[in-house]
């Protein structure tokens, strides 16, 4: 057993990081909030290029041949970054096209030439070999198809043969959000969860990108911590701002370590992997709420203010907090389950 | 990163978990502290002779020289059948064993670790004073050099097993006119030496294994000295980051036992129902897998670099926060009963109003949760001073 990050792994890191740094910096990003879509289709290629939709896909189905801990790292930093796009969408559709085999659909999604939304079903609405109710859509704006996934299992439909899809203003201005209600639509793909756990995946990649918001939080407010003067001194030197620092950072680290936990549970096929990510996206939630919130706090005035990037941390991690199950939803199912052995 | 469990590791957890299983103690533990003694030390004679003792510590001094990780299998195996803390035996196995194997001379080591191992002396610790608690390097207990002696007055407190200890970690100051962290030795004391006095202090749950501790020309050998003269300081912060990081496991693990008695206790009696409490037992449920993580984590940094680090007094306030909110939902839970206060039972036996007492000292006992806060903010965060 080995916890740490191996120097490949490192490198995984480093280079989406300089990557996002350089391809959607914050002013870019927030140009985006007024654009019709959320997918930049020059940077989606770059994307696809560097093998993040493949990256946890074998090698034989055009994947990169790692695992969901490095898919974990990738969504780490994209909500560290604060990227907008469907992303987590494209890279688990890509998944469900090859496991029900449409090969040129998964070729497509891997190398970027297609893009896919994301449909989450609300209160009692049916996934399976027909879609009925109503579902949220985010980022479907600009995309091709959309992956729309329960606890059951994910479906891929054609985003043509949603109808019309009013625009929603979302809380987060990065989501391009709206909603439909279908009655029995014929999807592309049905592949149910016990065949392919794409749920499960996304209820850990939902909480890698709330681990990477809580890190970012952290980071800025110990940040103007150091640097904002105050009666004479930096404003860290109080313990009200020095512990409130401490405890981002603290919550950050259990995340951080019940994120990889969790990750690498799946990919060892643990009889304990659910129970892991149900406690990783709770505790990630957490986190990724108390640490923005304290963000806020730290930076008083200018904190609640649209121009400082603070209010983008709290209004991802709500939008992330609610995607493949909530916090009531993986407190159920944690509590459900039986002591890990 | 990964999680693979090797085939020595996988049979290692057999092992341990047959031999607890089969010779783990059964009985009352008892409250008297002199009982107490004779019972921890009957049990940690019983580990050493089926092989149990010092599971990391190094062969030459009895131990098995297995890895950090098999100590924490240990633990963990430890701490599902419900027995209890290591108490008498933490500073012994936990707390001045790893500091004496990190710092002190051969002679120390060959005399002191097996004696640990073997059960035959209880270890205190003499760190904090009446004007020295979170500001430890104010102390002010002293130690004259007279001869080939120390010769030491003063008071220290909190003192848990002082009464019924043989060996005392001791910080005395040796140089008044230096800087404070400068003048500062590490000793050992011999507890049964002439001229030290020992009155217990009770604890929030009735217990009574604190002390204060009085000095009055106490004579230590200077061969006792652990590190050099006036350079305490810096062994004292080596047995710290073992009291925040390692030494803390199996507190970890028996919290992790908590909670799932907890729920267990809850789902048989229907309970789980109730939203509010069912919400609290997830979320506490998750907090612990997480504090699980942290410790693996912990084991993985200790793979490659021997001492713990800040990240230590991460996971011992995370701990203690966790600890006092799952006891605290404990006796909400136990609703009348958790008024009650318990006779000593059957080890296994969880006595969760004695329990949610002492989590009061989670957030204070080595090194209060505003300490932990200020060295993380310092030392990982670098906000100033």
């Amino acid at each position: 057993m080995d916890m740490l990050p191996t120097d490949e792994q490192e490198e995984i890191v480093s280079s989406v990081s300089s990557f996002l740094s350089a391809e959607l910096p914050i002013p870019k990003v927030r140009a985006m909030f007024t654009a019709g879509s959320s997918i930049d289709r020059d940077v989606w290629s770059k994307c696809a290029g560097l093998g993040w939709f493949g990256l946890g896909l074998s090698e034989a189905a055009g994947g990169v041949g790692y695992g969901l801990a490095e898919e974990a790292l990738l969504f780490r930093e994209i909500g560290r970054h604060l990227a907008p796009g469907p992303f987590l969408s494209t890279l688990l559709a890509a998944r469900v096209a090859t496991a029900a085999g449409l090969g040129d659909l998964a070729q497509a999604l891997l190398e970027g030439e297609k893009v896919a939304g994301l449909g989450l079903p609300v209160d009692d609405a049916e996934v399976g070999a027909q879609l009925s109710g109503t579902f949220d859509l985010y980022d479907t704006a600009g995309a091709d198809v959309v992956l729309v996934s329960d606890s059951d299992g994910a479906a891929l439909v054609d985003v043509q043969a949603l109808g019309p899809r009013p625009d929603e203003e979302c809380i987060d201005p990065a989501v391009k959000l709206s909603q439909v209600s279908l009655h029995g639509l014929a999807p592309l793909a049905y592949v149910p969860e016990t065949q392919e756990p794409v749920f499960l995946r996304g209820t850990v990649l939902t909480a890698a990108g709330l681990t990477g918001i809580a890190e970012r939080a952290r980071d800025m407010a110990a940040e103007h911590g150091r640097t904002r003067i105050q009666f004479g001194k930096p404003i860290g030197v109080h313990q009200a701002i020095k512990h409130a620092c401490t405890e981002m950072a603290v919550r950050a680290e259990a995340a951080s370590c019940q994120l990889f936990y969790a990750a690498m549970s799946v990919d060892a096929d643990r009889p304990d992997a659910a129970y892991q990510c149900e406690a990783a996206k709770l505790v990630a939630i957490e986190a990724a709420y108390k640490n923005s919130r304290s963000n806020v706090q730290v930076h008083g005035g200018m904190g609640y203010t649209w121009e400082h990037d603070s209010h983008l941390l709290v209004k991802r991690a709500h939008v992330f907090s609610r995607m493949f199950g909530d916090r009531k939803y993986q407190a159920g199912q944690l509590i459900s389950l039986g002591p890990v052995q | 990163m990964n999680l693979d469990v090797s085939a020595s590791d996988a049979a290692f957890r057999e092992e341990v978990r047959t031999w607890i299983n089969e010779n783990g103690p059964t009985e009352p533990r008892p409250r008297d502290s002199k009982a107490m003694r004779e019972f921890d030390l009957a049990w940690q004679r019983k580990q050493w002779e089926g092989g149990w003792a010092g599971i990391d510590w190094p062969v030459e001094y009895g131990g098995r020289g297995l890895s950090l990780l098999q100590q924490v299998i240990w633990y963990e195996e430890y701490a599902k059948l419900g027995l209890p803390g290591i108490d008498s035996r933490f500073v012994g196995n936990s707390h001045a064993g790893p500091t004496l194997i990190s710092r002190a001379t051969e002679a120390h080591k060959s005399f002191h670790l097996p004696k640990i191992l073997r059960g035959e002396v209880v270890w205190c610790q003499g760190f904090s004073e009446p004007e020295a608690g979170s500001d430890l390097a104010s102390l002010q207990t002293s130690a004259v050099i007279d001869g080939d002696h120390l010769v030491v007055n003063g008071q220290k407190l909190w003192t848990s097993f002082a009464a019924v200890a043989d060996w005392q970690e001791l910080l005395v100051r040796t140089d008044r006119d230096a800087p404070k962290h400068r003048g500062i030795t590490w000793v050992i004391c011999d507890m049964h030496s002439p001229g030290i006095e020992v009155r217990p202090i009770d604890t929030i749950d009735g217990g009574h294994e604190f002390n204060e501790v009085f000095y009055d020309e106490v004579r230590i050998p200077l061969s006792n000295v652990v590190g050099d003269i006036n350079d305490g300081w810096s062994v004292a912060m080596s047995t710290l980051s073992f009291e925040r990081g390692t030494a803390f496991t199996l507190n970890q693990m028996l919290l992790s036992e908590a909670i799932e008695q907890l729920i267990k206790l809850v789902k048989d009696n229907g309970g789980i129902d109730d939203v509010e409490v069912s919400r609290a037992l997830a979320g506490a449920r998750a907090e612990v897998a997480a504090l699980r993580a942290m410790t693996y984590a912990g084991v993985s940094r200790n793979a490659v670099r021997p001492e713990p680090g800040p990240e230590g007094s991460m996971l011992k306030l995370y701990f203690a926060d966790l600890g006092q909110r799952i006891y605290r939902l404990a006796v909400d839970i136990l609703d009348s009963d958790g008024m009650r206060v318990q006779p000593p039972g059957r080890f296994g036996e969880k006595d969760w109003v004695g329990d949610y007492l002492m989590s009061y000292s989670f957030s204070i006992g080595g090194g209060t949760s505003e300490i932990m806060k200020n060295i993380i903010g310092e030392r990982v965060l670098g906000l100033p001073r």
